[in-house]
């Protein structure tokens, strides 16, 4: 997972510190060499060091007025320029993982705004300062966590969920896996049928239910999506089931009646939690969908499909910033069990590689 | 659709205009704004800086053509490039064929596979469908449903677990009944190994002419890497855009085409069986432009209905009545919806009110009523309709006063979009008359 993506963060940051170190023209502190030459030992990039060595030059005036500062105030400044261009380098490398243009141009502007100006005192590492910024940047972006488990421990029984997203993300799947989940978690659990527009869909995720074990309530396909989910909230309430999953029909955010076929959906069936599903592949797109939805039915939490097609995550870094919610799950297969419920921290941590 | 593109495109041209000499600042902001245009539409990073560099070299050193001014010069080698990026569209031939589909789960393959066989079927070929997911639930149901209603025949067996025997068994007998076969398989991803080998070892029982990639408009950065690996297993010569319907811009399907050599075959804009348009680069690049598609149109429209039915000339003049919107309601249903038809006339850079688009069949079916409730002198002349005669009309439909009401607000709405165009409409053309003698297809 999000090994592409966590290999060229590190490179940038190792690039980050090597700039800012320029910057300050000073020798950095022992410890800290050491890991800049393994990191770039690892990550050899020619075309960096071609780029780096006219700025050195050009840099070499002010060194002595820098020196001057050093001396008298044992800090220095760090400046919109010394961070420029591995700025524009990380913007380059977010673009490339999918993370959506507004979105990098957030984190940039954070990671600007943080930098710049800050004061570094000598012998302060600048590794650390980099991965500090850009930790709380991506932090920031990926928002708190939530587990399902807890969340329906806290219910009144039965907690009703309902799965929103555009055609072809994977929500049924999704449903299928998230019973899996539950019922391995010891909750019982109901799916309503709600698809009840693609065919096949009612028999796929009877397929999927039987497997597992679990109750469909399911009317004919052409039926109201509402009356279904209806149904199965009342068998429910009526056979003391934990949890009803709702299935729906994927649905464009463009199409004003579909969105408001959904929108009676949630007035009928009152979820506890609205859940988005979109795809890790999906690229800028990801963001104007789930700002739509959000508008349009609200949106609790996200799941991410697909997210084994894609050694990036730069789609999870979009989307739960758009959205401001947390993703609950990543779906990371084609069984069952290929569901890994979604902790920020811990990604942020694998990302940057270390603890900090 | 491909608008939101196009509106930052001509965002970023409309800065060039009125400049008399290109400066290195000005088209390096157009550049700038091009690149962001294209980040945003999916485009893969590396072919937007590849075509930014080209286009920022040519507009710089090359001389304008005497007599052209700065801003045309530079839009015709930005025009240029963008041809040169999207390759020549793949070939659909006419005649007995196999097509083989491939593509990432929830791509659309299996409504693909249907529409295309839609469209062979339209085009008077006799259209057999083997479905070969063996693995998702349903599946088979699916394309099974969407077949039998346009009564195309398809192949498969939801207990069988082995797609290459449906195939083996499947291909021979279709192959003697049917002159297009299309072969339906799983959604799979380029990691996984095993599924890349089964749709390698379908390929090699299939024979298939064509093998078809499909790929998710919202697809993004991952679109190059995941061509790549399916040109490399099974050497795909077209690719098929799904979900333009949305709002994502496909720009992930230019870096397959860049990916695998081949081209974009067809173009998946809605939910209905209908919703397939062929591609065509110009218009895909005019459209970018906005510069309005004439072309695909026209092809549409001459498949779909006769000459008298829609007037687009006379729709353009301004000589809009309800009767002209009669017509258009009854087009619309061969046609498809009007946001894809508008999307494809010579707009230029005007914005249609979205509530104009957002019109229900219901309502449609309404609206007729209603005006066949008016008389000949009411529909010609929508003007003459005061509140008595909404009244009568109101009764003779069997409607409420507010519905007539609704209806003549639509009218004007439309009008006054149709007005905006006529306005639009001569510049643009020779806009586009420009482009075709200097631009792409003779290169």
């Amino acid at each position: 997972m999000f090994d592409s993506l966590k290999k060229k963060l590190q490179n940038i940051r190792t690039q980050f510190a090597s700039n800012i170190e320029e910057a300050a023209g000073a020798e950095p502190a022992p410890p800290v060499t050491e890991g800049f030459e393994e990191a770039q030992a690892a990550e050899p990039e020619p075309p960096v060091f071609e780029e780096e060595a006219p700025e050195k030059e050009r840099e070499k005036p002010t060194l002595f007025k820098k020196v001057k500062v050093l001396v008298r105030e044992r800090e220095i400044l760090l400046r919109e320029k010394d961070v420029e261009e591995p700025l524009f380098e990380l913007e380059m490398v977010l673009l490339e993982n999918d993370v959506a243009l507004p979105v990098t141009d957030e984190i940039i502007g954070r990671m600007r705004r943080d930098l710049v100006g800050q004061h570094k005192k000598i012998g302060s590492s600048v590794d650390d300062l980099v991965a500090s910024t850009l930790r709380s940047a991506l932090c920031g972006v990926l928002g708190d966590g939530l587990d399902l488990r807890d969340f329906i421990e806290g219910r009144e029984r039965p907690v009703k969920v309902l799965f929103t997203g555009v055609n072809g993300t994977g929500k049924t799947t999704t449903v299928a896996k998230v019973g899996n989940y539950l019922q391995k978690n010891g909750f019982s659990v109901v799916i309503g049928a709600g698809d009840t527009y693609r065919a096949g869909a009612i028999e796929q995720i009877r397929t999927h239910a039987d497997r597992l074990g679990i109750k469909v309530i399911q009317h004919q396909a052409g039926a109201d999506p509402s009356a279904v989910l209806f149904d199965a909230v009342q068998y429910a309430k009526a056979h003391d089931i934990d949890v009803v999953l709702a299935d729906t029909a994927g649905r464009f955010h463009n199409r004003a009646n579909l969105m408001n076929q959904l929108e009676k959906i949630r007035r009928v069936m009152k979820p506890d939690l609205v859940v988005y599903v979109d795809e890790a592949v999906a690229g800028n797109d990801a963001v104007i969908r789930a700002d739509e939805f959000n508008k349009a039915v609200g949106t609790d939490a996200v799941v991410l499909t697909k997210a084994d097609m894609d050694p990036k995550g730069g789609a999870a870094i979009s989307v739960a910033h758009t959205v401001g919610k947390p993703i609950l799950f990543l779906g990371t297969g084609q069984g069952y069990d290929d569901i890994i419920p979604f902790e920020p921290r811990v990604v942020v941590n694998e990302l940057l590689g270390d603890e900090a | 659709m491909l608008d939101n593109l196009g509106t930052s495109l001509k965002d970023a041209v409309k800065k060039l205009a009125g400049k008399t000499v290109i400066d290195r600042a000005a088209v390096d902001e157009l550049v700038r704004d091009l690149q962001r245009a294209l980040l945003s539409a999916d485009v893969n990073v590396k072919l937007v800086m590849q075509l930014s560099q080209a286009i920022k070299q040519r507009a710089l050193e090359e001389e304008p053509p005497k007599g052209m001014g700065v801003r045309e010069h530079v839009l015709r080698i930005v025009y240029q490039e963008l041809v040169r990026l999207m390759g020549t569209p793949g070939e659909v031939t006419l005649g007995p064929q196999t097509i083989l589909m491939a593509g990432l789960q929830g791509s659309g393959k299996t409504t693909t596979t249907a529409k295309l066989a839609r469209y062979f079927q339209r085009k008077g070929l006799r259209v057999g469908v083997i479905c070969a997911d063996t693995f998702r639930p349903g599946a088979y149901d699916q394309l099974k449903t969407l077949c039998d209603r346009i009564s195309v025949p398809c192949f498969g067996d939801p207990n069988e677990p082995d797609a290459l025997r449906i195939v083996r068994e499947g291909l021979p007998k279709f192959r003697k009944l049917y002159e297009v076969i299309i072969i339906d398989t799983q959604g799979r991803h380029a990691l996984e190994e095993n599924l890349i080998e089964e749709i390698v070892n379908i390929n090699e029982i299939s024979h298939a002419e064509h093998r078809w990639l499909v790929i998710d408009a919202a697809l993004g950065q991952q679109a190059s890497e995941q061509a790549r690996r399916f040109h490399e297993a099974i050497g795909i010569d077209g690719v098929l855009v799904t979900k333009m319907d949305g709002t994502a811009r496909g720009g992930g399907a230019l870096s397959a085409v860049s990916e695998t050599q081949s081209g974009i075959v067809f173009i998946g804009s809605g939910e209905t069986i209908e919703d397939l348009e062929r591609f065509d680069p110009d218009g895909f690049i005019s459209r970018l432009l906005g510069m309005g598609d004439l072309k695909a149109l026209v092809e549409r429209a001459e498949e779909a209905v006769s000459a008298e039915d829609i007037d687009v000339n006379a729709m353009l003049k301004g000589r809009f009545t309800l009767r002209d919107m009669y017509k258009q309601l009854e087009a619309l249903n061969k046609m498809g919806p009007l946001k894809q038809i508008m999307s494809m006339l010579p707009l230029g850079g005007m914005q249609i009110p979205d509530d104009a688009y957002d019109i229900t069949s219901t309502k449609m079916q309404r609206y007729k009523v209603i005006m066949d409730s008016m008389t000949p002198p009411e529909l010609d002349d929508p003007s003459m309709i005061g509140s008595s005669r909404i009244q009568r009309i109101a009764r003779g439909a069997g409607v409420t006063p507010d519905d007539v009401r609704d209806l003549i607000k639509y009218y004007k709405i439309m009008q006054r979009a149709l007005k905006g165009m006529r306005g639009m409409g001569g510049g643009k053309f020779n806009m586009q008359r420009m482009m075709k003698k200097f631009g792409g297809p003779s290169r």
